[in-house]
């Protein structure tokens, strides 16, 4: 397929997702409901963790920062899966246009990562205002120090990571939908069983050496452990980390990650068009 | 007279085998696929276990952990008030059958007590798991003096929640897809603001949360839940609770009787209630 092509239907299928994720509501109102859910994550782990360390007669402003960044930037998972956990179901079952979709020259594939960069978008725009609020309310509300120089941010290495990152979480959204265009049972739990067990395992609010052994080993084979980490380095500039080795593990985990989720979906797809899954009608 | 009082409850058994009915269809729909009842058990579980687990790192007390899976078994209502109930004849909408009740010669707070009930039975089947695997999983300390004190606080949070539901069921009948982002919303900041994960009486939780916090019954429901269950409080340190529960109960209900008329007129009015896809 050619460039133009690709491109053409990346910018068609982020717009469309773009307009069915916003145009329910005015911009406001949607810029209102798009914000309060992660903010009120933070909140909760916020409280938490001030709660929890009040009572225990310490508070660690470093531990704080590592679940303030960790949370922050679990809104990219967050949004990716559950926009490509519905995808399939949506297009399919409700809407009804999964079948022109195929049908069109434009790969399905590519139409996916364009929703999914739609998600990516919104997330962003997330990720921004709850860093923003969360330091008004942290450190300016609750007078939590929130050790951060804005001004020294490693740009580089969190675009490398964040581009890394998301190919990864896109590439595991592309195994949801491989599942899901094979059966229509599972579309609302499936996200929430993926970021249930990458918030718990990737080292997001708690350090993960905390977990039990075997979740270590868990935590160590994610690939959203070594995202949250560079991400993490690339704000506080820690020292003793070494980030060619987690930049290779996260490279490594990626590759493996993309080439796990594009055989899942060929498979489906195969599936798919062989028991006449494509254009299955089901509760709507 | 006679015949006043034979319609009437002939109109009664009417509405009762319409609740059985919906009920029915409730627990049977709910556990009929064993994907979903694992997911429903499961999912809560490990998304408490993250909590407890941030707990461990601060070194809080052990009681926190308690807190924890209390707040996330009671969640597991929530959630289905939520997704279950109130956004349900959204859903009944999209797939046809809201324009079915609505002509049928029974009242809707039948169809809604049926739905509630069943989900009632339903989630606390989940709930229960929840709390087992919380507890086994995390060693975590459960002390309670006076059961029926922790059950009393227990039926009536369930009630209050889903006087709650039924009020939003009015208000989610009209919607389009904003239903679904609604009741999205309001997961996280209910769990924020009744302190599911966390006491809400701790001095670090500022006075204005604490205020916005005293409007919804879970908040008072759970505080007093856990104070029974782990703490080892007894009715005359909950009673300000159990109170408080019995009001929000004695205003729901007929606010929700009143909503859910309102808003089918509303609906009638705009043409709504049979519009799908919005």
């Amino acid at each position: 397929m050619a460039i133009s092509t690709i491109l053409r239907t990346i910018k068609q299928s982020v717009w469309i997702g773009w307009k069915v994720e916003t145009n329910w509501a005015d911009p406001l109102v949607f810029s209102i409901y798009y914000l309060i859910k992660p903010i009120a994550g933070l909140l909760i782990v916020g409280f938490i963790f001030l709660i929890g360390s009040v009572v225990s007669g310490t508070v660690d402003p470093g531990l704080f920062l590592f679940l303030f960044i960790g949370n922050s930037f679990f809104i990219y998972v967050m949004q990716i899966m559950m926009m490509m956990s519905m995808l399939i179901h949506e297009d399919r079952a409700h809407y009804e246009v999964l079948k022109h979709i195929y049908l069109t020259p434009g790969s399905l594939h590519v139409y996916i990562v364009g929703r999914a960069l739609n998600g990516v978008m919104n997330a962003s725009i997330a990720l921004l205002l709850t860093l923003g609020l969360g330091v008004a309310i942290f450190q300016h509300g609750l007078a939590v120090p929130i050790q951060i120089n804005w001004l020294t941010i490693d740009l580089g290495l969190l675009g490398l990571t964040m581009l890394l990152g998301i190919a990864c979480f896109m590439a595991i959204g592309f195994v949801l939908c491989g599942i899901n265009i094979m059966t229509s049972k599972v579309q609302f739990t499936l996200n929430e069983y993926v970021s249930g067990i990458l918030y718990l395992f990737g080292g997001v609010v708690f350090l993960p050496e905390i977990l039990p052994q075997w979740g270590q080993y868990v935590s160590n084979a994610l690939p959203v452990t070594y995202f949250l980490r560079l991400v993490r380095f690339s704000f506080l500039h820690q020292a003793n980390f070494d980030v060619q080795a987690n930049l290779l593990y996260l490279f490594a985990t990626t590759i493996i990650t993309i080439l796990v989720g594009l055989a899942v979906f060929k498979v489906a797809m195969f599936k798919a068009r062989r028991d006449g899954l494509i254009d299955k009608k089901e509760e709507y | 007279m006679k015949r006043g009082l034979l319609m009437k409850y002939e109109s009664l058994l009417h509405n009762l085998r319409a609740v059985y009915a919906r009920l029915w269809v409730r627990i049977k729909g709910g556990n009929r696929e064993p994907e979903w009842l694992i997911a429903e058990m499961v999912i809560p579980v490990i998304t408490l276990s993250a909590y407890v687990y941030l707990y461990k790192m601060v070194d809080a007390p052990p009681e926190y952990a308690s807190f924890v899976i209390i707040g996330g078994t009671m969640m597991a209502f929530w959630a289905n008030v939520l997704w279950n109930m109130s956004a349900q004849f959204y859903w009944e909408k999209e797939v046809g059958n809201l324009e079915v009740y609505l002509v049928a010669p029974i009242s809707r707070m039948a169809i809604l007590m049926g739905m509630a009930i069943g989900g009632f039975v339903n989630t606390a089947l989940r709930a229960i798991a929840i709390f087992i695997s919380g507890i086994l999983i995390f060693q975590v300390p459960v002390v309670i003096h006076e059961p029926y004190t922790a059950f009393l606080l227990f039926f009536l949070t369930i009630g209050s929640l889903y006087a709650l539901g039924m009020m939003f069921a009015s208000l989610f009948m009209l919607y389009g897809r904003e239903a679904w982002h609604t009741a999205n919303l309001l997961q996280e900041p209910i769990q924020f603001l009744s302190g599911t994960y966390f006491p809400t009486t701790s001095q670090v939780v500022p006075h204005m949360v604490q205020l916005l916090s005293s409007l919804i019954p879970l908040t008072f429901g759970l505080d007093g839940i856990r104070r029974v269950a782990i703490l080892g409080e007894g009715f005359s340190d909950v009673w300000i609770n159990v109170l408080a529960l019995v009001i929000f109960i004695a205003v729901l209900f007929p606010l929700a009787r009143l909503a859910l008329r309102y808003m089918e007129n509303l609906g009638k009015r705009e043409g709504r209630l049979t519009l799908r896809w919005q």
